[in-house]
């Protein structure tokens, strides 16, 4: 309890210091709390960010996705879609088409960064039991993993696990929160070569 | 709050078996001293007259209740306070709890015994117990004995007025709820030839303290207690047969599910099958010796076995399904187990513990997983899909195939686990709201909730205690 206690303000503190860090905006409060000295830094990294392309190399920013930092890197290629999701039908764990057309695309991008080792997390919502939901978690995953690789992904680069329903991204009981939930969900976890 | 107990806690409970004396009052019994395995009830059944303490509605089956007077615990000349009379207390409301959730008696009380006027003579005094309808009175004593805590029970035949069960223990104060689950056992083993399940265990898993983590706690709901700590997600924890360890699924080492044996007297924890992207489900062979679960093959799921430290590892079932959720049978020739072979659609299956002789039981509705075994193997209760889309409690029979709900609507009923004596069943519910576990007769009833903190699942209950 002492450490949950003492990770919430400390997990709070890092995402604070990383909005600081790259802000879209400038901090609201900022001004209020200190009006002179400190106004002045914030816009300035804005404007950078801001300006940065989309695609493309920056001279002088480093490539987000050579971060060293696989937090820092996956939410990268969250925040850009780079491998975006793949949702299915209740109880199933097939492709269905707007998957398969989502997966040749998170296939591109994953030929295009050969380096990238990925794990494919199958995801269900909470009907159905906890038991076979871990199977049918599998299940999504395999198949996620299986189009990859028919697509030209080493098959090396990827592994799979199933949470089933016990790690569910939206929490609400009803059907906009359980498209959500019935998912292959991609992390990158490392790159080749270490 | 008692979960964050450390592990070696559970030493300190299951150890006080030996330092409970259990002594026969003999003298009081002669050659009446209850060891009959058959049911025998003291008294004819009441014929019509429902009394209004009536609580627990009775399914067809289901044995009449036996109505019993339970005056309060005497202290004889001694004086019970302080600890001692904490430990009284507790000792004399467990009691009753236990007679009460046996689901056997109709008790009155004190309070329901109060207008009667005692005076200490037997033969007036149970008359005046007779005089309300029992058939049946438990008196009882407690004592002190240095610093433990001695009780002194007896239970007598009203219309005879023979004693038909005596039983002296003695404990430490500490020992005060044991006590009473094991006197409350021994009357239940008397009147139904069955031992009573106070002593009993339930191991189940929760979110209560962040994070999803195995917990156990005493038959009753009491004394609930963490035995992981992995800050992951655990869950499936399954008994062995003696009580001496639990089986459990976690994701602690980054690799997708995999399944683990917490001992539960050291509290250690020691890998069982890890390798491999999924490994879930697990369920001891009577004997202790196996566990079977489901386990991924990269491309499919199947059912596996192996012996209880990951050794001989043999594949069960050949399907294109999804195979999961096995449960072994108490007579230990087969296995119940999920599967989506054929209609794409989760149905329970038996086959023999080899592999062989498959056969399909479940036929009603598209969805149906989780078997559990009665304890007499002639049932299995599962959770089954609704039309509505909610999941109730069913219970197969073996042999007829005929299924019957136990608990529906109002909510998703899973998981369930019948009680080692099969007269109740323990399951996770959202009746109240967030998913707990409840416990209701094998026969219907009013589900109990047993859990109120946090998210609780998939009970699994233990055996009996070793004697």
């Amino acid at each position: 309890m002492k450490i949950a206690k003492l990770t919430l303000p400390l997990t709070l503190l890092i995402v604070s210091l990383a909005l600081l860090g790259c802000p879209k905006k400038p901090p609201q409060s900022a001004p209020e709390a200190a009006p002179v000295a400190p106004a002045p830094q914030a816009p300035t990294t804005d404007v950078q960010a801001d300006a940065r392309p989309d695609t493309g190399a920056d001279q002088v920013q480093v490539d987000p996705l050579s971060d060293p930092d696989l937090a820092n890197l996956n939410s990268h290629v969250r925040d850009r879609g780079l491998l975006g999701d793949v949702y299915f039908d209740f109880d199933r764990a097939e492709l269905k088409a707007e998957a398969r057309e989502r997966l040749s695309r998170n296939a591109d991008f994953l030929k295009s960064r050969p380096e990238f080792l990925v794990t494919v997390e199958g995801h269900c919502d909470e009907r159905g039991t906890n038991e076979y939901n871990l199977a049918l978690g599998d299940r999504r995953a395999t198949a996620t993993r299986d189009y990859l690789v028919s697509l030209g992904v080493a098959a090396s680069r990827i592994k799979i696990i199933s949470y089933g329903e016990e790690r569910p991204v939206c929490r609400d009981s009803n059907e906009g929160c359980w498209w959500q939930n019935r998912r292959s969900h991609f992390v990158v976890t490392g790159r080749t070569g270490g | 709050m008692t979960a964050n107990r450390p592990p070696q806690r559970l030493k300190a409970g299951r150890a006080p078996g030996a330092a409970l004396l259990l002594l026969a009052l003999a003298a009081a019994l002669g050659a009446q001293q209850a060891s009959s395995p058959a049911p025998t009830p003291v008294a004819t059944p009441p014929a019509a007259t429902a009394p209004d303490q009536v609580t627990l509605v009775l399914q067809p089956g289901d044995r009449p209740l036996l109505r019993l007077a339970f005056p309060a615990l005497a202290t004889g000349n001694q004086q019970l306070a302080g600890e001692a009379g904490i430990a009284a207390r507790e000792l004399e409301s467990a009691l009753r709890a236990d007679l009460d959730a046996s689901g056997i008696f109709t008790i009155q009380g004190p309070a329901e015994l109060s207008p009667l006027q005692l005076t200490g003579e037997t033969a007036h005094d149970f008359e005046q117990y007779r005089s309300l309808g029992n058939e049946v009175v438990l008196l009882g004593e407690l004592k002190l004995e240095g610093d433990r805590l001695v009780l002194e029970g007896r239970i007598f035949d009203l219309p005879s007025g023979q004693a038909i069960l005596g039983k002296r223990y003695r404990g430490t104060f500490d020992l005060a709820r044991r006590i009473a689950h094991t006197f409350a056992d021994e009357i239940l083993l008397h009147f139904t030839g069955r031992r009573g399940v106070a002593l009993t265990s339930i191991a189940f898993y929760s979110d209560r303290d962040g994070e999803k983590e195995i917990y156990l706690m005493d038959y009753d709901g009491r004394n609930q207690r963490r035995i992981t700590a992995h800050r992951s997600i655990s869950m499936s924890p399954a008994w062995s047969p003696s009580g001496d360890a639990v089986a459990y699924v976690s994701f602690f080492a980054g690799s997708g599910p995999a399944i683990y044996l917490a001992d539960i007297a050291s509290g250690l924890k020691r890998p069982v099958v890890t390798s491999g992207s999924l490994n879930t489900s697990p369920t001891f062979s009577p004997d202790g010796r196996r566990i079977a679960f489901a386990r991924s093959l990269g491309s499919n799921i199947e059912i596996f076995v192996c012996d209880r430290d990951g050794s001989s590892l043999r594949q069960l079932t050949y399907s294109s399904g999804i195979d999961t959720n096995p449960a072994w049978s108490p007579s230990g020739r087969e296995i119940a187990f999920t599967s989506s072979r054929g209609t794409g659609r989760p149905q329970i299956y038996v086959m023999d513990a080899e592999g062989s002789n498959l056969r399909r039981i479940t036929f009603s509705g598209d969805y149906n997983d989780g078997a559990a075994w009665s304890p007499d193997g002639t049932r299995l209760a599962y959770s089954s899909r609704q039309p509505g889309g909610q999941f109730a409690i069913a219970v197969s029979d073996l042999v007829s195939l005929a299924s019957r709900l136990l608990v529906a609507g109002n909510g998703n009923h899973e998981s369930p686990s019948f009680s080692p004596d099969g007269r109740r069943v323990a399951f996770a519910s959202t009746l109240r709201g967030r998913t707990q576990i409840h416990v209701v007769g094998a026969e219907g009833g009013e589900p109990r909730p047993l859990t109120t903190d946090g998210n609780n699942y998939a009970p699994d209950w233990s055996g009996y205690p070793p004697q």
